[in-house]
C-alpha cells in the first residue's frame, strides 16, 4: 500500500524551505512532486522599477551566496548595452571574486552533505574552511556576503595586497586538499553513504537540460568558462572535472576536485594581475535600445540573464534571471525515485540547491 | 559548412543573424516550436529557458528561446497569437517549469498541457499578470 510523504517547506533535513511531496511503499519512494515559490519576491518585476545602480544592488540579493555572480552577469549584459569594456585589471579581479565564491559555496555544501551524511565533525572542519574564505572576501571588498564588488564597466575596489591573499590561498589548499578533499575521495563513510544513490543518468541529466556539477557529475563536460568564457578565464589553465556514474558520490567528487581547480586558478590570476585602472571612469552611460543576454558559470552552474532596455529610460524594460537550481532541481525527481526515504534529505541536497535563486 | 549553417539549412531558415551578445538568431517566419525542437534535439543542442517580452502598445508578447549549441548561444522569437503558444513540455522537458512560470505571470498559455501551480499557490489566482501588478 502506498502512502504520501511529505518533507518541507519547513523541515530538519532542508536548508531552506521547499516541499516534496513523495509517494512510498514501505521505505522505497515511487515517485515524487516539488514544490517550489516559498521565497518568491518579485525581484523581477521590481527591477523594472529601478535604476541601473539600484538594479545591481537589488540582483545582488538573489541570492546569499552567489550574490557576485548574480551582479557579474547583470553587469556583462549591461556592459554590452553600454558599449563600455572593463579594464583588464578588472577582469582578473572578477575572475578572482567569482572563483573565491565558488570556493565559499563548494566548502559550505561540503559541510551541509556531511552533517545529512552523520559527519558531524567534517561539518564543523568545513565551516572552519569557510571562515578562511569569508575572511579573503571581507579582505578584498569589506563585506563577507553582498560584496558590492561589481560595476558596469569594471570592479568597485582594487586588490592593493595580491601578496597576501595568494599565502592566504595556498594555506587554504593545503589544508583543504590535506584534510577535506581525502575524506570526500577515499574515506569509506561517504563512499558507502553516497555510493549508487541518487542516480541521474547521463540521458536524463541531458533531457532535464542539468547545469554545473550535477551535469558534469552525470558525465556531461560542461562548463562555460570553457566553452563560453568570459572575464579573463580565456587566460587561466584548469580542468573540468567530470564524473560518469551520476550518484550522489560523483557529484561529490566533482565538487571536491572543482574545489582544488579553483584554488589553481586563483594562484593564477592572482600572480598575472595586470597593473592599471581597475573600473572605466565614465560618470554617464547611455543606454542602446536592446536586449543583451550574457551567462556565468556559477557555483552550481550556469546563471543566465536577459535585460532589455530602451534608450533614453532610466530603468530596464525587462529582466530575466535564469538560475542553475531552477534547471536542476527538476531533476531530483528523477533522482530519487527507488531511492530509500531516509536518503531523500541528501539526495536532494546533493545538487547544492538554492531557492532563493530559483524562486527569485 | 559549420553547425550553425547546418542547423539553418536543417530548419530551411535563410537568415541567422547575430546580436551584440553573440547569440545567433534564427528568424522563426513559418517555423513550428514542435518541428523545432527535434532538429535541436538531434543537433545536441541543450534547451537553455524562454524569456518573455511584452510589446509597447498592447502588442502582445515575444517569447525568445534560448539552446546552447557547445557553447554557442542559438534564440528563436516567436510572437503568439491570442497569447497561446504551444507546449514544448512533452517534448523538451526541460521547459515544464518556465513555461509553468510565464503562464503564472503574463497570462500566456501553453497549449497542451496540464498545469500545476509553480511559483504561486493552489490557492492563488494563476494567470495574473505580476509584471503589470509591479509597475
Amino acid at each position: 500500500m502506498s502512502y504520501k510523504l511529505p518533507m518541507g517547506p519547513f523541515h530538519p533535513g532542508l536548508e531552506e524551505p521547499y516541499k516534496l511531496e513523495m509517494i512510498c511503499e514501505g521505505e522505497t519512494i515511487c515517485d515524487a512532486k516539488l514544490h517550489i515559490g516559498f521565497n518568491f519576491r518579485g525581484i523581477e518585476h521590481l527591477a523594472e522599477t529601478r535604476n541601473y545602480v539600484q538594479l545591481i544592488a537589488l540582483m545582488e540579493r538573489v541570492c546569499g551566496i552567489c550574490s557576485f555572480i548574480h551582479t557579474l552577469t547583470l553587469c556583462q549584459t549591461l556592459e554590452k548595452l553600454t558599449g563600455l569594456e572593463p579594464p583588464p585589471r578588472a577582469l582578473y579581479i572578477r575572475v578572482i571574486m567569482a572563483e573565491l565564491e565558488r570556493l565559499h559555496s563548494h566548502v559550505l555544501w561540503a559541510g551541509i552533505a556531511a552533517k545529512l551524511m552523520g559527519f558531524k565533525t567534517l561539518f564543523m572542519a568545513s565551516f572552519a574552511y569557510r571562515e578562511k574564505v569569508m575572511d579573503m572576501l571581507q579582505a578584498i571588498s569589506g563585506n563577507r556576503v553582498n560584496y558590492s564588488m561589481n560595476r558596469i564597466g569594471g570592479v568597485n575596489r582594487d586588490i592593493t595586497d595580491p601578496d597576501s591573499l595568494l599565502k592566504m590561498v595556498n594555506l587554504l589548499e593545503n589544508e583543504i586538499a590535506r584534510e577535506l578533499v581525502p575524506v570526500f575521495t577515499s574515506s569509506y563513510t561517504a563512499k558507502s553513504r553516497c555510493a549508487g544513490i541518487g542516480i541521474l543518468t547521463r540521458d536524463r541529466a541531458q533531457s532535464c537540460g542539468v547545469v554545473g556539477p550535477t551535469a558534469r557529475a552525470s558525465g556531461i563536460p560542461q562548463d562555460l568558462r570553457r566553452a563560453a568564457p568570459y572575464a579573463a578565464y580565456p587566460e587561466m589553465e584548469f580542468d573540468v572535472p567530470v564524473e560518469a556514474a551520476g550518484d550522489v558520490r560523483a557529484r561529490l567528487l566533482v565538487r571536491a576536485y572543482e574545489i582544488l581547480q579553483s584554488c589553481r586558478i586563483l594562484r593564477q590570476a592572482i600572480a598575472k594581475l595586470p597593473p592599471g585602472e581597475f573600473a572605466c571612469n565614465e560618470t554617464k552611460l547611455s543606454f542602446v535600445t536592446g536586449t543583451a543576454i550574457s551567462r556565468v558559470e556559477a557555483p552550481r552552474g550556469e546563471v543566465v540573464y536577459s535585460v532589455s532596455w530602451k534608450e533614453n529610460s532610466r530603468t530596464p524594460s525587462r529582466v530575466h534571471a535564469r538560475t542553475p537550481t531552477y534547471v536542476n532541481m527538476p531533476a531530483v525527481r528523477w533522482m530519487i525515485l527507488g531511492a530509500r526515504v531516509a536518503d531523500a534529505p541528501l539526495i536532494q541536497a546533493s545538487i547544492d540547491p538554492c531557492y532563493s535563486c530559483t524562486d527569485r | 559548412m559549420n553547425e550553425i549553417e547546418e542547423l539553418a539549412a536543417k530548419l530551411q531558415v535563410t537568415d541567422v543573424s547575430t546580436d551584440v551578445s553573440g547569440v545567433k538568431w534564427f528568424t522563426t517566419g513559418n517555423l513550428d516550436i514542435r518541428d523545432l525542437v527535434p532538429v535541436l534535439s538531434r543537433a545536441g543542442a541543450r534547451f537553455v529557458t524562454i524569456t518573455a517580452n511584452e510589446l509597447p502598445m498592447n502588442q502582445g508578447f515575444c517569447l525568445e528561446y534560448l539552446w546552447d549549441l557547445n557553447g554557442q548561444l542559438l534564440g528563436f522569437a516567436f510572437y503568439p497569437t491570442g497569447n497561446t503558444m504551444p507546449s514544448i513540455y512533452d517534448i523538451c522537458e526541460a521547459a515544464d517549469w518556465i513555461e509553468r512560470e510565464i503562464h503564472e505571470e503574463y497570462s500566456i498559455d501553453f497549449t497542451g498541457r496540464v498545469y500545476e501551480p509553480l511559483l504561486l499557490r493552489d490557492s492563488d489566482r494563476t494567470g495574473v499578470n505580476l509584471h503589470e501588478v509591479a509597475r
